[in-house]
């Protein structure tokens, strides 16, 4: 009797079960999917549309593929706009994403004052960008705390960090390492909590040191963690707009030194009017971030399925 | 939240754990070895003060908008000191008498908790049916979503405008240039789902199973099983929109006209302009609008700490 | 574990974000708002948008939007400021659901008004019979576009040279280029150095005119350019000015204003700037003459919007705000200078307004922000950082603005 219902339900599960299944799937996500159409994949269908014109603010005539054609040969685009960002993002990415785990399995332990520290090193993630800003162009002006601060040390920086172009820049990818390793904290200690205690009796049973149960355990099982805060992170650096427009004051200056692909496309834009080609920009950019993205789900793809 | 005492983390409950049942127990103690208790405590003790050097770091800068805050204006445009030498609270004053800053507060706090909630509905719900729900183009409509984090709000600032102000008042009647709409277009995020996803897809499947061969649909696997594990994510998940919101600036300022609608931060940019920085409003108001979202981060953090106990379900 | 999330309570958190979505944010339009009276139904609302500025200006121009109403009951002005204006209002006129009167930048109008998104005001100015002769004719003509007016200019703000007396000492004012480096050359400016300039086109082009230049980014490679470009810059690198940003200040008024230069060339909002600065004494004085004298008209008109759904009453206030009442009322403030004859400055500012004849509207040519903003100033940094030439510079500006 058992043999035949059981028979019964694995009849039951290849058939209608699936499409049950399915159309509890689409039922879940139709909410969500349905506000993305409205207000991210009707955009870039926007912006494909009007980046095929002489779009003013206003539809002008339609010049098919010119407006991509002249990216190709902008050498500001090219020289400034993508190298500032690639550079910014290979070095910010890793930064945060090493001092996160760090603060993550830090106070993931249970130490004294443990919530005083989850805060204080969130912290820098908590307050809004425009007040950092003010503070960090205070911080590191000529006369600032830094400077001062680097006199007594002995080594004497006369220059405003922000302003000169040397420094400008490098100084953006600190001050956004510091602001939001909490961010990636935050997620780091979130995937933490999925490691199963188990699996650390299991090392610590091996005689594993607390080194190595890092290593050999913790971080591979990080893997889906890994994967979220690197796509995560790298997407973000790829867009970086606020500081460059709110500190190197919307122009990428000094000469061009803070110019990213965002506040280029932006600039275009406002400044000059020339929304058809600040759209082009934003699809190229689009279709390269889409492009990591994708080698990094086919190259972390299998660690994802637990 | 009753302040119970909560379950000690996993390499402590290991350890833990190790020493009543383990070998140390059976009387070859490692504090018997001379020495090895001082190393120990003086390992703890430079790891204490490493960690309070970082915190410090961190948090100098904001003990230094605090310190500006309490001073007058004219203080802050002489030369630096970490002490006002004039203890004033007129910045917080103006704030509120001149400013209207109760008002701007309550704005922000309606914007962020509606989109918080949300999120928080709306991302379980679909991460769970993105990590363990079988539908066909389950993967593209993922690699959709994630690329929704990848379009710039500075490329979406018109044809988003032109949804709010042109297509959807032409069937919903409702007009969208305010409040209702920066809740509307902030109703789920990408990361949140995606956080969500993997989360999920790290969450051992046999609760799952068990709670199928039990006999449970969909829904009540996720309500009964799935959401209460995801304990952690939730709470990062809220923290996140609600510090996101909070701060958000570009699309407050777009779209809400209507002063007495206005939030915190379009608040903070009145306080900064080419010609003159008002520092001690301008810290007074940073640091007031830090204290909601530290409050939250305090009492969701919490959920950073039970993983999934997995005595007693084995494979 | 305790932390059971009920499907009921998130259930119930949903409906309040609905509940918020449909009915909360009605009740805080309405308390924004005026009151709703009888008289709501006849009147018309026009709506009135400027950047933000200090809240001081903001209050002002409130005040004198409630004159207007009070003398023209059957309007009502609904008037909001934002930052980031030039975004925000592009993304409106794009909508076609622009204000009705609103700030123009003169560097935006050019191509503002070739985007076809503003209202020639010719003929509702003839029916008012609202003159044009009081209007400065350098400021009106920086808002004509093929014959036609499309903006009045509510005030203007021009440069000066702002002169502190006590690191002067016994030296004269400079009044020319060679007596300005003479000057300079002796006074000795503890933590900083003589003079303040900025690293921007929108200083450095008053002396393109006072070296008998035209002003326009289209023949940067020219003479006068490189003439003005040299002495410029070539204060920097002797050591006679600074940048703001190496005496620890975001501009050049701060800099003075912390007795970091002697001397800089800012405009006449630098009088309110000073207010923060009391125990510094000062002058102001006119330009130093080049070949020949240069000034620089910033200028911001009020305009009407194409789309404008109210274009008579829209017309009422644009008139009231640029006629004589609204404007004296505006620039009592002192913060900007009347861009009428027939309203008196505030006293004081006679430096800045000496030469009239020799002061060039700053803008209106085609791309001007773009390339302002985008190209000529970070060009210019690398100049003045040594990392390039200036006949480079000009070079890559000219061709920026010839349309290259």
């Amino acid at each position: 009797m058992a043999v035949a219902v059981a028979k019964q339900r694995k009849v039951r599960a290849l058939g209608s079960e699936r499409v049950r299944e399915a159309l509890v799937g689409y039922a879940f996500i139709a909410l969500p999917m349905a506000f993305f159409l409205l207000f991210f994949i009707f955009p870039i269908g926007y912006a494909l549309y009007i980046s095929r014109y002489d779009w003013g603010i206003f539809k002008g005539e339609s010049v098919g593929w010119d407006n991509y054609r002249t990216l190709f040969h902008d050498s500001v685009f090219w020289h400034h706009a993508v190298r500032n960002t690639l550079v910014y993002t290979a070095v910010v990415v890793p930064l945060q994403m090493a001092i996160g785990l760090s603060l993550a399995v830090v106070v993931n332990q249970s130490i004294r004052f443990r919530t005083f520290f989850r805060a204080a090193f969130y912290f820098p993630s908590l307050a809004a960008s425009a007040a950092i800003a003010t503070i960090a162009i205070y911080i590191l002006a000529s006369d600032g705390l830094l400077n001062t601060i680097l006199g007594h040390l002995g080594y004497h920086h006369d220059n405003a960090w922000f302003t000169q172009q040397s420094t400008a820049l490098p100084s953006i990818m600190g001050l956004n390492a510091w602001t939001t390793s909490g961010t990636m904290m935050l997620f780091y200690l979130a995937s933490l909590q999925a490691i199963p205690t188990d699996v650390y009796e299991a090392a610590a049973i091996d005689g594993a040191g607390p080194w190595r149960t890092f290593w050999k355990v913790t971080f591979p099982l990080l893997k889906p963690g890994h994967f979220f805060v690197a796509v995560v992170s790298i997407i973000g650096a790829l867009q970086m707009f606020d500081q460059s427009f709110i500190i190197g004051g919307a122009s990428g200056g000094p000469n061009y030194s803070t110019l990213t692909v965002v506040l280029y496309l932006y600039n275009q834009a406002i400044g000059n009017i020339h929304f058809g080609y600040a759209a082009a920009v934003g699809l190229v950019l689009f279709a390269f971030i889409f492009t990591v993205t994708l080698i990094q789900r086919l190259l972390f793809g299998k660690a994802e399925v637990a | 939240m009753a302040s119970e005492e909560l379950p000690p983390v996993p390499p402590v409950a290991a350890a833990q754990e190790f020493a009543a049942t383990g070998e140390a127990a059976a009387g070859t103690a490692p504090s018997v070895i001379p020495g090895r208790e001082r190393a120990d405590r003086i390992r703890t003790l430079i790891a204490y003060t490493v960690m309070f050097t970082i915190a410090a770091l961190f948090a100098v800068p904001f003990l230094w908008s605090i310190s500006t805050s309490l001073r007058p204006t004219a203080e802050t445009v002489a030369g630096f000191s970490l002490l006002p030498h004039d203890w004033t609270t007129i910045g917080y004053h103006d704030m509120f008498h001149k400013y209207n800053f109760t008002r701007y507060t309550i704005n922000s706090a309606i914007i962020a908790g509606a989109v918080t909630v949300s999120n928080v509905f709306l991302a379980s719900l679909g991460g769970y049916a993105f990590a363990r729900l079988r539908f066909p183009g389950r993967e593209v409509l993922f690699m959709l979503v994630l690329g929704t984090l990848m379009i710039p709000d500075q490329l979406r600032l018109v044809p988003v405008y032109q949804m709010l102000v042109n297509i959807l008042p032409k069937y919903t009647h409702t007009d969208l240039i305010n409040q209702k709409g920066v809740i509307l277009i902030q109703l789920v995020s990408a990361t949140s789902l995606f956080l969500m996803r993997q989360y999920f897809l790290t969450i051992p499947r046999d609760l799952e199973e068990a709670a199928k061969l039990d006999g449970a649909g969909y829904f009540k696997t996720y309500r009964r099983v799935m959401l209460p594990l995801a304990g952690p994510a939730l709470a990062a998940v809220a923290i996140l929109m609600f510090q996101g919101t909070w701060n958000g600036l570009f699309w407050p300022a777009v779209l809400l006209q209507d002063r007495s609608q206005y939030t915190i931060p379009i608040a903070l940019t009145f306080f900064r302009n080419i010609y003159q920085t008002q520092w001690p409003i301008l810290m007074a108001a940073s640091v007031l609008a830090i204290v909601p979202i530290l409050v939250l981060f305090v009492a969701f953090q919490r959920y950073f700490v039970a993983g999934v106990a997995s005595a007693g379900v084995k494979g | 574990m305790r932390k059971r999330l009920t499907l009921p309570a998130l259930l119930a958190a949903m409906v309040l974000v609905a509940a918020v979505l449909t009915a909360g944010s009605q009740a805080m339009t309405d308390r924004g708002k005026g009151p709703a009276g009888p008289a709501q139904s006849a009147a018309t609302t026009v709506t009135l948008n400027g950047w933000q500025s200090s809240p001081a200006e903001e209050d002002l121009l409130a005040k004198v939007v409630k004159a207007f109403e009070k003398s023209h009951p059957k309007i009502k002005v609904n008037y909001s400021s934002f930052n980031n204006y030039q975004a925000t209002m592009l993304a409106k006129f794009s909508a076609r659901k622009p204000p009705d009167v609103f700030y123009v930048d003169v560097a935006d109008f050019a191509d503002w008004v070739r985007q076809g998104v503003l209202e020639p005001l010719d003929k509702y100015a003839a029916k008012s019979k609202f003159s044009s002769k009081p209007f400065y004719k350098n400021l009106l003509n920086a808002f004509k576009y093929k014959g036609k007016i499309y903006g009045y200019p509510k005030d203007w703000s021009s440069l000066g040279m702002e002169v502190n007396t006590k690191l002067l000492g016994s030296n004269p004012i400079p009044t020319t280029w060679a007596q300005l480096r003479s000057v300079a050359s002796k006074l000795n400016v503890p933590n900083g150095k003589p003079i303040c300039l900025s690293a921007d086109w929108a200083r450095l082009m008053a002396f393109v005119y006072q070296a008998g230049g035209n002003g326009q980014f289209k023949n940067a490679n020219s003479a006068p350019f490189r003439t003005a470009v040299n002495y410029y810059v070539g204060l920097i690198k002797d050591g006679l000015a600074a940048l703001p940003d190496k005496t620890g200040s975001s501009w050049c008024g701060e800099a003075f204003g912390k007795e970091r230069a002697a001397i800089a060339f800012e405009g006449n909002w630098m009088f309110p700037t000073m207010k923060d600065f009391p125990d510094v004494s000062f002058k102001t004085a006119p330009m130093p003459k080049g070949k020949t004298r240069g000034n620089l008209a910033f200028t911001v008109s009020y305009s009407m919007a194409k789309d404008s759904k109210h274009k008579a009453a829209a017309w009422e206030l644009l008139k009231y705000l640029t006629g004589p009442v609204g404007m004296k009322k505006w620039i009592s403030l002192g913060l900007a200078l009347p861009s009428r004859s027939d309203v008196k400055p505030v006293a004081g500012r006679g430096a800045f307004v000496k030469y009239p004849g020799f002061t060039h509207g700053w803008g209106n040519q085609v791309q001007f922000r773009h390339i302002w903003n985008d190209v000529a100033n970070n060009e210019l940094t690398a100049v003045i950082d040594g990392k390039e030439s200036v006949n480079a510079m000009l070079q890559k500006i000219q061709s920026a603005a010839r349309g290259g």
